[in-house]
């Protein structure tokens, strides 16, 4: 325990003597003014190393430098304070509590600790919050898994991320990706990402994924498919226009799809696009008899198909 | 950044975090502090005790930081060097920005104001950690009802709603008045007494179609009947991905025969005719004829037409 606490003081004052150094400090410096360096020289170089790395770690960037370029003599260190802090520019108290906010639709997902140390920095900057009104219907992030750290930090580096991915047909594949955008939408999370095998940009659902997710180091240049904006990630393909009779006062649900409605009376002729033919016959068919499909042929066809299995196997 | 740091990195960098967020809050109590921090007093006085061994170079009086410790209130002096916060990491960005990408299509349209501060945020945090803003979040509900259910929530007051009843495929109005609000399965609902239906009820609020503020007070109505669950068989002939996530379902367990329980007779009738060839329900014996009989009934309709 004892040992421990003597670490953590190393690592704090070899920080704050980096930081406040207005030059490069050396190794042998640091060994004779950073207090906590003891033992041999392989003992303190040992140690300066890890406690380097260690600082990397919590994201402290250490620069090295030398006093003369034109001479190769010893390695110097320091930290920039423009790195090591935070730069928000010029905040206002109601952007505190924007972030804030931002923060608190996270309570008890994901990156609910991420959130959590982040305001703790905002509320050290000493802009105090504005009482902007805090709904209680605040939206909140649904509970999402871990690998979300993973996939953000795949989308920074352009990495591979490597899963297995259950398909439509109960198939679980392996797949390699490329991943370039994050969303949630309607409680799910999708990521989009360039398959590996067809070179194609391709949407997963994250609760699809089977068992953890790998990310794997990626060399090449990964360009970022153009074709996607910054809204409506999750893009489907229409496939053509469905033309359905619905009755009046149901089917709300196939309703918010129509691209027109004409009145007939007792129902309603709505056409809504086609986006992935399957789909739509399943919703077709959860609204039951509120439902006629007028056109296309090939769906109709698809509806009669089920309806004539379902009455065989319940008949 | 993707990693799991130890625990002595951690309590590094709360020590580290610690120390500007003291020069900010002077005087705070230990118990707060703690609570802020998200551990316990104990700890919190251990954390402290370390920070003061720390300081610049010299480590005489003049260089170490200056901590106070009064009857439980802490201060602190003499700690220039990192008075100022951390710089936010990877993490922490992404969790600012789905945050705020978020809340950008939760606010009400009338507040230009902040959709704008929002968007300046965005841009700030997404250049602090690099990375492309194709990160994004949607909220489920329309902020024009969350509004309007927050006023009534706040004043306590009734409210008329059109809600979509899922299952039943019905739009009803109702008057309820909402009395909390509630997080479940990753939903948001308002729990409330529902003057139609006499009991209290539960309403989605992604299924709120629309919600004004009702002035006078409702009459009550007939009691409501109690939910109990409903229990069904089902055998799945042709599974799909599709239909394993209809029934909540693992995809190993797709090739059996499964006992299931729903709340909602319209819900398992409908769920079955949704899946088609996929399955067969084996009982309740009602419900499978039930849709047998409505099967039959479309498609006579298909070939009539």
């Amino acid at each position: 325990m004892h040992t421990v606490s003597r670490k953590i003081e190393r690592l704090i004052n070899l920080t704050i003597a980096l930081l406040a150094t207005k030059r490069y400090l050396t190794k042998s410096e640091i060994f004779r003014t950073v207090e906590g360096y003891e033992g041999s020289p392989e003992t303190k170089e040992r140690m300066f190393e890890r406690d380097k790395d260690d600082l990397r770690t919590l994201g402290i960037e250490i620069e090295v430098g030398s006093f003369d370029p034109l001479f190769n003599d010893e390695a110097g260190y320091r930290i920039r304070s423009e790195k090591y802090q935070l730069d928000l520019g010029e905040i206002s108290p109601t952007e505190i509590s924007l972030l804030s906010l931002a923060a608190s639709a996270w309570e008890g997902a994901a990156l609910a600790d991420a959130a959590q140390s982040a305001i703790l920095k905002l509320n050290s900057i000493g802009v105090p919050a504005d009482a902007i009104d805090l709904p209680a219907i605040s939206p909140k992030l649904s509970n999402s898994s871990e690998e979300l750290k993973v996939i953000t930090a795949a989308i920074a580096q352009s990495d591979f991320l490597q899963f297995s991915y259950l398909s439509s047909d109960l198939v679980v594949a392996d797949r390699k990706v490329i991943p370039f955008a994050l969303s949630t939408k309607s409680g799910f999370w999708y990521i989009n990402a360039v398959d590996q095998d067809v070179q194609e940009a391709r949407t997963f659902r994250l609760d699809r994924i089977q068992g953890s997710i790998e990310i794997k180091e990626n060399k090449e240049e990964f360009d970022f498919p153009i074709e996607h904006g910054n809204q409506g990630l999750i893009v489907n393909s229409s496939e053509g226009v469905a033309r359905i009779d619905v009755r009046k006062g149901k089917a709300h649900s196939l309703r918010v799809f129509a691209l027109s409605t004409e009145d007939l009376g007792e129902w309603d002729q709505i056409t809504v696009p086609i986006n992935g033919l399957d789909s739509l016959v399943t919703q077709i068919l959860w609204h039951g008899e509120d439902v006629f499909v007028q056109e296309p042929t090939g769906l109709r066809e698809k509806v009669i198909a089920q309806l004539e299995a379902l009455v065989i196997a319940h008949g | 950044m993707a990693k799991n740091i130890s625990a002595p990195l951690a309590r590094t960098s709360r020590l580290l975090d610690l120390v500007p967020f003291l020069n900010t809050h002077q005087g705070i109590s230990l118990k707060e502090l703690a609570a802020k921090f998200d551990v316990t007093t104990a700890q919190m006085s251990s954390d402290l005790t370390t920070l003061w061994m720390c300081g610049l170079p010299g480590y005489t009086p003049l260089e170490l930081m200056d901590l106070e410790f009064e009857s439980g209130f802490v201060t602190i002096r003499n700690a220039p060097t990192l008075s100022k916060p951390r710089s936010i990491s990877f993490d922490e960005g992404v969790a600012l920005l789905l945050g705020l990408d978020l809340l950008a299509g939760s606010v009400e349209q009338n507040r230009q104001d902040l959709i704008t501060a929002v968007e300046n945020l965005k841009q700030k945090i997404s250049k602090l950690i690099d990375i492309p803003v194709t990160i994004s979040a949607s909220p489920k509900s329309s902020p024009a009802i969350a509004a309007v259910l927050n006023e009534a929530l706040a004043k306590k007051s009734y409210l008329s709603l059109q809600y979509h009843s899922l299952y039943r495929d019905e739009i009803t109005d109702r008057i309820i008045q909402p009395l909390e609000l509630i997080d479940e399965n990753d939903n948001q609902y308002l729990r409330a007494f529902c003057f139609t239906a006499g009991a209290m009820r539960d309403f989605r609020i992604d299924r709120v179609l629309t919600a004004q503020i009702s002035a006078e007070k409702p009459n009550t109505v007939a009691s409501g009947v109690a939910t109990k669950k409903l229990q069904f068989t089902i055998a799945f002939k042709k599974p799909s991905r599709d239909v394993i996530e209809r029934f909540g379902i693992n995809h190993t367990e797709s090739s059996k025969e499964l006992m299931l329980s729903a709340f909602s007779q319209q819900w398992i009738e409908r769920s079955v005719m949704a899946s088609g060839e996929s399955v067969e329900l084996l009982e309740p014996l009602n419900i499978r004829a039930n849709i047998a009989r409505k099967a039959q009934l479309i498609l006579d309709r298909y070939k009539a037409n």
